[in-house]
């Protein structure tokens, strides 16, 4: 599993950056359908990369275009730091944005999600970045 | 899973909606710092940004039309962005186009309609916008960190920042979870220097673990202001020592330079630069000089009493006359603050007619003869949507397809000519196209009225609200404002006059006459039914003593109007005459000698009697905005100098008033 060096909070720690109120609100409330997961949000790429160096997150759900620095940034940003390499990054992305979905892996990006998506897939590829559920399987439970 | 996206509909379109009058009032502003041939690379950022959290929200919600919109909107933004912050009107233009269909789209989502597919020719324009290429940038000193991070954008700012006077700082925040307690986190900090700086980049920077950057990471913020080293560095919760200045304002680096090689350069921007000043600190002035105006008028009435008195009021009354000489002088100075060249109100015209003939698929030259005529900031605001308008029409209804042209003998080639004089002190714009002229029959079917005989009678006609002679609103001319909209912003708003001069097959000529200014005027004060009027100078051609002249009754066959008249006759034509109070509604018995003769926008003459013309001052006219008071022949109310409100007259609305009476009765 690709996050196997990162010690495991009690209830798993989703870190959503998206510079849209709606959309953060929109996600959590798709995670936190699963009980056992705990949401925090972050509105720009500087607060997800002062939260990433204060605390812990087990996932970081991560907008790919925002103000300031823009998702590839953070990716690159975080992926240079020792303790963030193996951190599971699923990169939400807008079908016109001019970002391939290479690049978003490139970059550093474990799994990638393209808007709009409804609630049971971004639920199901969080779990799976949990290690909860195995990737791309549905959890029945609908 | 119970999770239901729908319910953040409503949520989604705040959210949007809010952008979007965001997205409008950023792209007004770019538009004005580009007519003063500034740059807006902040502004474009936070577009830029906006635009894309429109566009993401949508993708989200599956609304396809706006997402195409949004992703062409941002293109264009981030090509001017590469551009150094630069946007030209005709992409200006576009994109506010653009930001009201995504708006209208978002209206649909809230009234659960499905939001219209995007227009195809607005998607087209989109992609067609053509910005200068990206300038050559000046080297900036800057350390390698920054100067590695920074934009195109960010490095124009720098300089356009630099250049106005401000300094440029590099601050360092470290965050921290003592930090995060003392309410210092990225957010807070980013907030709190909003207020003191233009934030050009925040770069996050790692580095080995230390006393100063506990976690490792610290923010690094390059800034531009006018703040002092204290102000930032507590913003930031750092020490004033840790503010690291990072470029100089321009301008001290100019005046250090030896005075014996660069002088002239320095003295020159010194002396003849430009200051940009907001319209709102002009305004002030105006309205204290307003006032002052008032207090003059006051102290002439106290002087007037002291002579009644019986004192010697020689000296006072000397240096009222200078005082009345200076304010004159103080209100010519402060006016020319706000006057802006009409060139630069009609820059954007040539791209606008281009566009419109491309979307008609007629050819048009657009002439513009307007000279170095200015005028007044506020008058050119308001009239430049009338002038549009005009233009507009001109193109789509007068010029006609270039086969029919041919036919007619005409160059294939149209033209739409705008020429501006100045007379008096009012600015004269005539809008003509050589095209087909105003079709009187088609408008007097469309208006249920016989055809019209003069031009006149036919402005009338097309001026009335909601007339269109096309069956189907078309593109261009059938939205935004019609001919009623023009006038009224002509006439009312302006107090100017409107005229028409057409031509079947030869086409077609507006008259647009409008005071170069609106803040002051000079009125004459009269008396009739026992009240007081003021009347704008400007339109009174003449003060005729009645006496003097052959008055008789008037005929009403001949003119018909609604009133009772009399008639005089000036320069071989017959003028009517009306009794102001008769004609407002206060009739009086007592004798009326005096009369204003008014010119109207037709060239016909209407006299107005009054029974006394007590003077003429310059007064400060407040229009009357309530429409429960709101009248057409009362352009507003002034403070003559007693404190009490009177009304100033539109004498040319009166008589079309009176005229439109007229033109019901005849037509019932």
């Amino acid at each position: 599993m690709s996050n196997q060096s990162f010690e495991r909070s009690v209830v798993p720690e989703i870190l959503v950056v998206d510079d849209s109120k709606v959309m953060r609100d929109m996600i959590s409330a798709c995670l936190r359908s699963d009980p056992n997961i705990s949401v925090t949000h972050a509105s720009s790429g500087l607060e997800a990369i002062e939260r990433l160096s204060l605390g812990r997150f087990d996932v970081l759900v991560l907008d790919v275009n925002m103000p300031d620095i823009g998702g590839l940034e953070v990716l690159e940003f975080v992926r240079a730091q020792d303790k963030l390499k193996d951190l599971p990054i699923l990169v939400v992305t807008t079908r016109s944005d001019d970002v391939s979905r290479e690049r978003v892996l490139a970059a550093g990006a474990t799994r990638y999600l393209t808007k709009p998506f409804d609630p049971q897939t971004i639920l199901s590829e969080v779990q799976a970045l949990l290690g909860t559920v195995p990737a791309g399987v549905q959890t029945g439970e609908a | 899973m119970n999770v239901d996206l729908r319910e953040f509909r409503a949520a989604f379109v705040a959210e949007a909606e809010e952008h979007l009058a965001a997205v409008q009032s950023l792209l007004l502003k770019v538009e004005r710092a580009e007519r003063e041939g500034k740059r807006a690379p902040g502004e474009l950022r936070e577009l830029m940004r906006l635009v894309h959290t429109v566009k993401g929200l949508s993708a989200m919600v599956g609304v396809e039309p706006i997402v195409a919109l949004a992703h062409r909107m941002e293109a264009v933004l981030r090509q001017a962005e590469r551009a150094g912050g630069l946007l030209n009107e005709q992409a200006i233009e576009v994109l506010l186009a653009a930001a009201r269909a995504i708006e209208s789209r978002i209206r649909s989502v809230a009234e659960e309609r499905s939001p219209a597919a995007a227009p195809p020719g607005l998607l087209a324009a989109l992609d067609n916008v053509e910005l200068p290429a990206p300038e050559a940038l000046a080297e900036l000193p800057l350390d390698p960190l920054l100067a590695s991070k920074l934009g195109p954008s960010e490095r124009h700012q720098l300089e356009e920042g630099t250049l106005g006077g401000k300094r440029a700082v590099r601050v360092d925040f470290a965050p921290s979870a003592e930090k995060a307690a003392e309410g210092f986190t990225i957010n807070t900090v980013r907030e709190r220097l909003a207020s003191l700086a233009e934030i050009v980049k925040v770069i996050p920077v790692t580095s080995p673990a230390s006393g100063k950057v506990p976690t490792g990471l610290f923010f690094a913020l390059l800034l531009l202001t006018d703040a002092t080293d204290e102000a930032i560095a507590d913003a930031v919760g750092v020490d004033p020592a840790d503010v690291e200045l990072v470029l100089l304002p321009r301008a001290p680096a100019c005046a250090s330079l030896p005075v014996d090689v660069e002088d002239d350069a320095c003295l020159a921007e010194g002396r003849g630069g430009l200051l940009r000043v907001e319209v709102g600190r002009v305004d002030d002035a105006i309205a204290m000089l307003g006032g002052l105006v008032v207090t003059r008028a006051r102290i002439v009435h106290a002087i007037d009493r002291v002579e009644a008195a019986g004192g010697d009021t020689r000296e006072l009354r000397s240096l009222m006359l200078d005082t009345a000489r200076q304010l004159r002088d103080l209100r010519a100075a402060l006016l020319r603050v706000r006057m802006v060249p009409m060139a630069a109100v009609l820059e954007r015209l040539p791209l606008l007619v281009r566009g419109l003939a491309r979307a008609s698929g007629k050819q048009v030259r657009l002439e513009l003869d307007v000279g170095s005529v200015e005028l007044d900031k506020t008058v050119a605001e308001r009239l430049f949507p009338a002038l549009l308008h005009l233009v507009r029409n001109a193109v789509d209804h007068g010029i006609e397809a270039s086969d029919e042209r041919v036919r007619a003998g005409k160059n294939e080639v149209g033209t739409v000519r705008i020429v501006s004089v100045t007379r008096d002190r009012n600015i004269e714009l005539r809008i003509s196209d050589d095209g087909r002229g105003v079709d009187r029959e088609a408008v007097a079917r469309h208006a249920g009225a016989p055809p019209p005989v003069t031009d006149a009678e036919l402005l009338a006609l097309l001026c009335r609200p909601g007339l269109t002679t096309r069956g189907e609103v078309d593109t261009t001319s059938g939205r935004g404002m019609g001919m009623d909209i023009v006038h009224k912003v002509v006439v009312r708003g302006l107090g100017g006059e409107l005229a028409l001069e057409t031509r079947a097959g030869v086409g077609t000529t507006f008259v647009l006459r409008v005071p170069l200014t609106v803040a002051i005027v000079d009125v004459l004060t009269v008396r009739c039914g026992g009240e007081r009027y003021a009347v704008p100078v400007s339109v009174v051609q003449e003060i005729v003593e009645l006496a003097q002249e052959q008055v008789v009754d008037g005929v009403s066959a001949g003119r018909g109007f609604a009133l009772r008249y009399r008639m005089f006759a000036r320069r071989g034509r017959s003028v009517p005459v009306f009794d102001l109070g008769d004609a407002l509604g206060t009739p009086t018995s007592a004798p009326a000698p005096h009369a204003l003769l008014v010119r109207r926008g037709d060239g016909e003459l209407v006299a107005y009697a009054v029974e006394r013309v007590l003077g003429q001052q310059e007064v400060v006219v407040r229009p009357l905005l309530d429409p429960l008071v709101a009248s057409p022949a009362v352009s507003g109310t002034t403070d003559l100098g007693d404190g009490r409100a009177t009304v100033v007259l539109d004498l040319l609305a009166l008589t079309s008033s009176l005229e439109a009476t007229r033109g019901r009765r005849r037509a019932a």
